[in-house]
């Protein structure tokens, strides 16, 4: 043992430090940043459920409200019909979970109530009463109409921070119409900037995951959070908060409305290539990483990026291609850069690239010391020790459902860090413990209310 | 665009993103007639006429008029897949890719306690 | 050639509140207009700001993912000062194709900054300062005394070996909550596979693999036209960054180390990727602008661009095929006659996919995105064209609500922008200036926080801490 831990640590490289700060494996020998937080996520889908979901993660205690039985619509969605989780709830063992509620759920608990009900809203009001934060994502005005909206409950509880999320806003002229993730990528701009050029055939794309929603829910809880900070810090007021994810999607459109607004000009697809530098694009590889394999993913051709829009690693991308007349061509990076040298240079890359696989390449730009990053598809993610190591990736004990593997939090830190807990819990598993804990149900209410199918 | 084939009345799915603006060849995933279309922003302009040959185009999908599925290799363009042996219904699962226990597949009431299947709550 | 004569934004005039509203009761105008009241962006500075009282240091410079999660706390009210190299991060000097003509150009020096850079320059203060001095180091220390946040995407452990990294600055100030950002990691096996832009760390991840065309459609892995990864992993950082500011103040007192990459900010909205795979060993597909898991749900070609139609379950279901029928009853009586589409799950088979789209095609080609969109929302059906940045810009609703807004800056003239989302009752995000030219603000930081004198500013200029040494050999 070292004598002095304060040195010792000291000498620790700094790999092992971060190492030791960050190991996903003592997650939980720490304190969570927002225990003793209760949050209440009246929501579905995934825009909402995410927000709240994050805030989990993060040890805040989510209660997550669904419709009785059969609970939120995405339960029901999941890869070609495929893959489902069971059960669905106890009282419908023989249906299961889709796979498209995974990921937008974790560590939180799950009652059901039907807040069309009279009894069901005296229900949420009880838990508001004793919330910090309420994430709803209802359409516009419902829960206001339905008496547990913001104007409602900042009466029963001044402190309490209300979000509502969703896709165009709850004012203006497109107030009442429903929003999903896609429709937000759509209408928001990102969408018609990605994809395949135009003169090539190319159609927009959309972003694959449910982009706006999983990373509007993100924006959400940072709104959250900082609504908290005011509060605890400051007012010790609660506040109303509206995200509107198409509002969102066109927060990121980077230089796109500045140069419309200025010259005219609208900013078009430009697939896999950079609009600002070059070469920094995405080529293919004309031979697969698996020519063996029978899964269709592992068979077709490797991609990759290659990344060599300095004048200095162009030129060590030309020596390595063995052509010197494109080093003397497309020296300087005003003439690379161009959206014609762009239509020269990268088909010129894949060419060269045409008899070998991603790795082939890799291991070659990483001899020339050029920046690369091949395509890597699920299975290779899941797997590489890099992901592993780091908990970005990991496999998951889940106390109902079995052994999963599971995304860990998105971003790590050395005194709270945010964990995973279990992924998701069949709907209703938790009414007994919450509503007997805040609402004061008692076993026979329970009962009742559950042969009613108002819980 | 929907082809319904002059031949044989089967249903062949001209999937929108290929076949909105397309001159060429498809098969009758029904009968294998050769026909020839040439369609504009989603609608056919010219065709169907009979023609020869390699088809360009085989359709995404077909059924016919009584709704029974035709689909296949030969038959249409192969789907996405995630696997090899992808079938596009349920699959009951309960094992994971590493041997070890997870709750894929249809329960009934006596399976669980609670809400957690007895095979996963119970397990050492 | 003459440019052409760009019309002034808007190009049609914002509708009134009365022209909105017109024709409805009282009762359903009620719940709309107290929203409208509560979170107007025009009343954001009748009202405070929520992180007014924090100051952070954004160190990062060649990445995105720094500038993206300090914009966002410096919309909520952060004190933020943007730490560049002299001479400015070298993300303000890129362009699209190289055009310097679309570059923003300061009317007091010509300075030119690029679109991307200006869009993120929201409310910080820009300082220039080289680290890689040991003066620049020292001064750096200072600064960390007075601030509650430092962000830095140095190579991974290059500002330990400096004498500066979390472990020295802890030092210094325990209350200090210290960021590292970065495309795949400063820890693990390949924390130094070098990459700083974006799409490294979407290929990374899986995300590239999966968005696109699948190959059974002629297509490729697909990138976003965006540096995506980096906005989901600045907002992740920016997440991660308030939930330690509220345990230092509720609970700890003390800062601590926080790491945040693009790339695992994209694993973990990868919704059920890995799941799947552990489940069975699939490999996620890409699908085009179809959804693996919805069926209605995707973007397919209309009449006049392409069109989004959604409807998960059942009753909108129905409701598309009754807006359908009206003018293709065919369709719709195939539709509904047919059995394997009866179930919502059952329709996610590939096959039933195809089918439906076929179908939907034999309606929307008919159809302009307008007019789609009209019928389908008639039904509550969620709908819409896919938009380009121009009709974005003029969009009806955005410009009402204010997505998108002009600034007229005092450097730059006025930019067209995309306001903040971050709409509040009581502490909105909001826009007070976008861009600054280099090192705009050392005078106020640096005597303000530092108490420097002109001495001192001759003297750091000479010396290359905040200004490049070879610019002064020119003169």
């Amino acid at each position: 043992m070292a004598k002095d831990t304060a040195s010792a640590t000291q000498k620790q490289s700094f790999e092992e430090f971060c190492h030791q700060a960050f190991d996903p494996t003592k997650e939980f020998s720490k304190p969570e940043a927002l225990k003793g937080v209760r949050v209440l996520s009246c929501t579905q889908y995934i825009l909402g459920p995410s927000c709240a979901s994050y805030l989990a993660e993060l040890g805040a205690e989510v209660i997550k409200i669904e419709a009785p039985r059969r609970g939120e619509a995405m339960r029901h969605t999941t890869p070609f019909n495929e893959p489902f989780l069971y059960p669905l709830s106890r009282w419908v063992p023989e249906r299961g979970t889709g796979l498209g509620f995974l990921g937008a759920n974790p560590n939180e608990y799950f009652i059901s109530v039907d807040f069309h009900r009279p009894e069901g809203q005296a229900i949420v009001k009880k838990l508001a009463a004793k919330s910090d934060v309420m994430v709803e994502n209802y359409r516009p005005g419902t829960f206001d109409r339905w008496g547990i909206g913001y104007r409602q409950m900042k009466e029963i509880n001044p402190r309490l921070v209300y979000c509502w999320l969703g896709g165009f806003g709850g004012w203006g002229p497109g107030r009442v119409r429903a929003s999903y993730d896609i429709l937000g990528q759509s209408q928001g701009g990102n969408f018609g900037m990605t994809g395949k050029q135009e003169f090539l055939g190319g159609a927009p794309s959309k972003h694959t995951i449910w982009l706006a929603d999983y990373w509007g829910g993100m924006m959400g809880a940072v709104q959250i959070l900082a609504a908290l900070y005011w509060r605890d810090k400051v007012s010790g007021e609660g506040t109303f908060t509206e995200y509107s994810q198409v509002h969102g999607v066109t927060r990121q459109l980077e230089y796109a409305l500045p140069l419309y607004g200025r010259h005219g000009i609208t900013r078009q697809r430009w697939g896999n290539w950079d609009t600002q530098l070059c070469v920094h694009g995405i080529i293919k590889c004309g031979k697969s990483s698996y020519p063996g394999s029978e899964n269709p993913q592992e068979s077709e051709e490797g991609y990759i990026l290659i990344s060599a829009y300095t004048d200095e690693d162009f030129a060590r991308l030309c020596k390595v291609v063995g052509d010197v007349k494109m080093a003397e061509k497309y020296a300087k990076t005003e003439n690379r850069v161009k959206a014609q040298s762009q239509m020269e240079i990268y088909p010129w890359l894949e060419k060269w690239a045409a008899d070998k696989t991603k790795e082939q390449v890799a291991e070659i730009m990483d001899k020339a010391n050029i920046n690369n990053q091949p395509v890597w598809n699920a299975k290779e993610v899941a797997n590489h020790p890099h992901w592993v190591q780091r908990g970005a990736v990991r496999w998951l004990d889940d106390p109902t459902f079995g052994e999963l593997l599971h995304q860990g939090p998105a971003y790590k830190m050395s005194a709270t860090p945010p964990r995973l807990k279990w992924a998701l819990k069949p709907v209703g598993a938790d009414n007994e413990l919450i509503l007997g804990k805040l609402a004061g149900l008692s076993t026979e209410e329970l009962r009742r209310l559950e042969e009613q199918e108002c819980i | 665009m929907l082809l319904t084939c002059p031949n044989c009345k089967t249903k062949n799915f001209l999937d929108p993103y290929p076949f909105w603006n397309f001159k060429g060849t498809t098969k009758c995933a029904g009968c294998a007639k050769i026909w020839r279309i040439e369609t504009s922003s989603g609608a056919c302009v010219k065709g169907p006429d009979a023609a020869d040959g390699q088809p360009d185009l085989l359709p995404g999908f077909a059924e016919k008029q009584d709704y029974s599925p035709i689909s296949g290799p030969g038959l249409t363009r192969p789907a996405p897949r995630a696997r090899k042996d992808a079938v596009c219904k349920p699959i009951p699962i309960q094992r994971n890719i590493r041997g070890n226990a997870v709750s894929g597949r249809p329960l009934k009431k006596e399976d669980l306690i609670g809400s957690r299947p007895k095979f996963i709550a119970g397990r050492k | 050639m003459d440019t052409p004569k760009v019309p002034s934004w808007p190009a049609i005039p914002i509708a009134k509140p009365e022209e909105v509203y017109a024709g409805l009761s009282d009762q359903a105008k009620d719940y709309p207009l107290y929203l409208e009241s509560i979170t107007r962006q025009e009343k954001n500075f009748e009202k405070p700001e929520a992180l007014a009282l924090l100051r952070v240091l954004d160190c990062t410079t060649s990445m995105m993912i720094g500038h993206w999660c300090s914009s966002q706390l410096s919309e909520l009210g952060a004190e933020v000062i943007q730490v560049e190299p002299p001479g400015g991060d070298p993300l303000r000097k890129l362009t699209p194709f190289g055009r310097k003509e679309y570059m923003f150009k300061d009317k007091e020096s010509g300075e030119e900054v690029g679109g991307q850079f200006l869009h993120e320059m929201r409310n910080k203060l820009s300082v220039t300062l080289n680290l890689e001095t040991e003066e620049g180091r020292e001064i750096l220390k200072k600064l960390v005394v007075h601030s509650d946040v430092v962000i830095e995407n140095g190579t991974p452990g290059q500002w330990d070996a400096w004498g500066i990294g979390y472990r020295q600055l802890r030092e210094i100030n325990p209350r200090l909550i210290y960021c590292w950002v970065g495309q795949r990691g400063q820890w693990g096996p390949l924390k130094d596979k070098p990459g700083m832009l974006e799409p490294t760390a979407q290929a990374a991840c899986g995300f590239v693999h999966g968005t696109g065309d699948p190959k059974e459609f002629g297509g490729q892995p697909t990138r976003s036209a965006l540096w995506m990864a980096d906005h989901v992993g600045g907002t992740s950082a920016a997440m991660g960054i308030l939930a330690a500011v509220l345990y230092r103040n509720n609970v700890s007192g003390e800062g601590q180390f926080i790491e945040a990459t693009s790339a695992e900010a994209i694993i973990r909205i990868l919704d059920y990727s890995w799941a799947w795979y552990s489940m069975d060993g699939s490999i996620r597909p890409r699908y085009g602008n179809w959804d693996l898991a919805i069926n209605i749900y995707a973007v397919n070609p209309c009449k006049d661009g392409y069109m989004m139609v959604g409807g998960g379950h059942d009753r909108l279901w129905y409701r598309i095929w009754r807006t359908v029928g009206d003018e293709q009853p065919a369709v719709e009586e195939d539709i509904l006659g047919d059995l394997h589409l009866r179930d919502v799950t059952e329709r996610l088979a590939h096959d039933m996919q195809v089918k439906t789209y076929t179908m939907l095609g034999e309606w929307l080609k008919d159809n302009p995105r307008s007019e789609a969109e009209r019928k389908l929302s008639k039904q509550q059906v969620a709908s819409g064209g896919v938009l380009y940045v121009n009709e974005v810009a003029e969009y009806p609703h955005f410009k009402y609500r204010g997505h998108v807004a002009e600034c007229d800056s005092p450097h730059y003239g006025k930019i067209l922008y995309g306001t903040t989302p971050f709409l509040q009752h009581k502490t909105p995000g909001r826009l007070k200036w976008l861009g600054r030219p280099v090192g705009y603000d050392n005078e106020d930081v640096y005597r303000r926080l530092l108490g420097f004198n002109r001495d001192d500013f001759a003297r750091l200029s000479q010396t290359g801490v905040t200004h490049e040494e070879e610019e002064e050999e020119e003169l």
